[in-house]
């Protein structure tokens, strides 16, 4: 008797395990896709890419302008376009240019300002079809 | 007061079909340069080389338009920085101030405007000689970059 129900508990248990299980499964699916879906809000472009390192890359020779800490790639350029994007304050862009400006404070240093001092915050630039024009430290 | 410009020699002016090229590639890729802005001892001149000067000639356009219409403030963001320049309008009289220059240029509203509209038409000169094929661009006569064109 006490063996029969040993079993059920064990089975019990299984079918509990597998439950949640299945459950993380599907939050850690969904979670994918809401990141995925962030990742479409904007597209980077290689013109954009380009335009971006000419301006702003470590080794760029563009004066007045926030540069990248030193060890930028493209990918981690997308990722914190991204995040900013994803996270950052919005507004319109200003005197009459069409699209949007996203604002967002990393809480780290990030690369340098326009004087050579710390930037921890990334302003992305974003036309009206959600492309990115620039985006540089400040 | 001086306002005038100097557009960049080593622009990469093969990037894009300018008789096509859409709005926002005009007013941040396309013709970049020096802002030169000085008045007696105060130079508040951007000679980055990047400046995209049809981007500064129609904002300046706006923020004229704006002071002219009545007194207040008005606020030049960069394209590629945090730098601005501040145009405060008070009586008459247009004060200029920067974000990353000292001092400041003083000048009366008739002569603030009549600088902006100068500069926006040399601008659109030098490029219809520069670049005709601009003047094929319905994006960059929409624009009307220098208004009685």
């Amino acid at each position: 008797m006490k063996s029969r129900q040993f079993r059920r508990v064990i089975l019990v248990s299984r079918i509990l395990i597998l439950i949640l299980v299945a459950g993380w499964g599907i939050s850690m699916a969904a979670g994918q896709v809401a990141a995925g879906d962030t990742h479409q809000q904007v597209t980077l472009n290689q013109w954009a890419i380009r335009h971006i390192q000419q301006r702003h890359w470590p080794d760029s020779p563009a004066a007045g302008a926030g540069k990248f800490a030193p060890g930028i790639t493209e990918e981690s350029l997308r990722d914190m376009i991204y995040e900013a994007v994803a996270n950052g304050r919005s507004r319109e862009n200003t005197h009459g240019r069409s699209g949007e400006i996203y604002e967002y404070d990393f809480g780290r240093p990030i690369g340098t300002t326009i004087n050579g001092g710390p930037a921890s915050r990334l302003r992305v630039v974003i036309n009206t079809r959600r492309q990115v024009v620039t985006a540089f430290p400040f | 007061m001086l306002m005038d410009f100097r557009l960049s020699e080593d622009w990469d002016e093969d990037f894009a079909d300018l008789a096509s090229v859409e709005e926002t590639d005009l007013r941040y890729y396309v013709a970049p340069g020096d802002v030169m802005l000085r008045s007696g001892q105060t130079d508040l001149s951007a000679n980055w080389g990047w400046i995209p000067l049809i981007d500064f000639a129609l904002a300046l356009v706006e923020i004229a338009d704006a002071l002219s219409a009545a007194e207040g403030s008005e606020t030049f963001e960069f394209t590629e920085s945090e730098a601005i320049l501040q145009f405060d309008r008070v009586g008459e009289e247009v004060t200029i101030t920067s974000s990353y220059a000292p001092g400041e240029i003083r000048a009366p509203l008739p002569e603030f405007r009549n600088q902006v509209d100068e500069f926006a038409r040399r601008l659109d000169k030098a490029l219809s000689q520069k670049h005709p094929e601009l003047e094929l661009n319905p994006e960059y006569q929409r624009l009307k970059l220098f208004r009685s064109r």
